[in-house]
């Protein structure tokens, strides 16, 4: 999914900076002072193990290959404003030391898997806890992660097929190339994401009581849940 | 009070020491066994006739050393940048964490 330079035309590559850097602003500003202690090693953690999770090239569909974005579980478990910086320090070390995505499109990657793959699986999980009043925790935690995949992936296409000077193919068949092999990233973006958290709330739910998103579910707020799941491994 | 600070930052180093070391694995395995790459992007590009090109040399282009042609050399450096990556989100997140905590 990482965009290299020559792809996106240049309004697009400067609106998708120019995005970004409203995002990278925000969310510095949010844990600014804020950042919980026990929260900086697994930040420091969980960006290194996604980082080297990303190297894992599995094969899928038509012969092509795929990783983990990691972006679900770093929004879910660190809260998207973290969530973000992490992913953002993860791809901007790819892209300068490794050329793994395009400076010029640096803004539009860090925008679909660090805005995008990011904020959504946070938001729709704090959605879909209003929804539910804290039932079907894990299915929601699947469909966040699987809709966080998918979403980074249109958007990734939408950039592309407005770049029709550069790209030149148009949106349908940027949007569709992208979406179709994404759906399967994302449903198993969506079982690791779901045996992460779940195995962090057997043997460490102390690590997830710090995540702003999920200590703000009604799951997480009746402690008993929380305690019944570590007392059972 | 400080029995239970020392409790949990200990807890936390055991923690983040099996974290690095499964990351290492992943390392390992993705260098080694799933190394091979062809992403939906490039080959939707390829076969539309679109290349891409690369404005900023990469000291380390395809995660390789340049010259040094090794699968092994991969790992390690594979390894050494996630220690990077580690290291620098440590220094991004202390940066940020509340005044008058220290980890």
């Amino acid at each position: 999914m990482h965009i290299p330079d020559g792809f996106l035309s240049l309004p697009i590559a400067i609106a998708a900076f120019a995005t970004t850097i409203v995002f990278w602003i925000i969310s510095f500003r949010k844990l600014k002072n804020s950042l919980d202690e026990r929260q900086v090693p697994i930040m420091g953690l969980l960006t290194a193990l996604f980082f080297a999770a990303q190297m894992i090239n599995y094969p899928i569909l038509g012969g092509t290959t795929a990783h983990l974005l990691g972006g679900a579980s770093l929004g879910i478990i660190l809260g998207p404003y973290a969530g973000c910086v992490s992913m953002s320090i993860i791809l901007v070390l790819q892209c300068f030391l490794f050329g793994d995505g395009g400076i010029t499109a640096l803004g539009a990657n860090v925008f679909n898997m660090g805005v995008v793959g990011v904020f959504v699986p946070a938001l729709l999980i704090l959605a879909f806890n209003k929804v539910t009043k804290g039932r079907g925790l894990f299915a929601w935690i699947f469909i966040s992660a699987f809709a966080s995949d998918v979403l980074s992936a249109i958007f990734a296409g939408v950039e592309l097929g407005f770049s029709v000077p550069t790209f030149h193919y148009g949106l349908n068949i940027a949007v569709s190339a992208m979406v179709i092999n994404h759906s399967v990233i994302g449903v198993i973006e969506g079982i690791v994401t779901v045996v992460l958290i779940a195995t962090l709330l057997k043997l460490r739910p102390d690590v997830l009581s710090k995540s702003p998103t999920l200590k703000a579910l009604q799951f997480f707020q009746a402690s008993n849940n929380v305690e019944q799941w570590s007392a059972s491994s | 009070m400080k029995g239970k600070e020392d409790f949990v930052n200990n807890l936390n180093r055991k923690t983040v020491a099996i974290g690095l070391a499964v990351a290492a694995v992943f390392v390992v395995v993705g260098n080694l066994v799933f190394s091979y790459a062809l992403e939906t992007l490039d080959v939707q590009a390829e076969r539309l006739g679109v290349s891409g090109e690369s404005i900023l040399d990469a000291p380390f282009p395809e995660y390789t050393i340049p010259g040094f042609d090794n699968a092994w050399g991969s790992v390690l450096l594979g390894i050494a940048s996630m220690l990077l990556i580690f290291t620098v989100t440590l220094v991004v997140a202390n940066l940020l964490k509340k005044k008058g905590q220290d980890s």
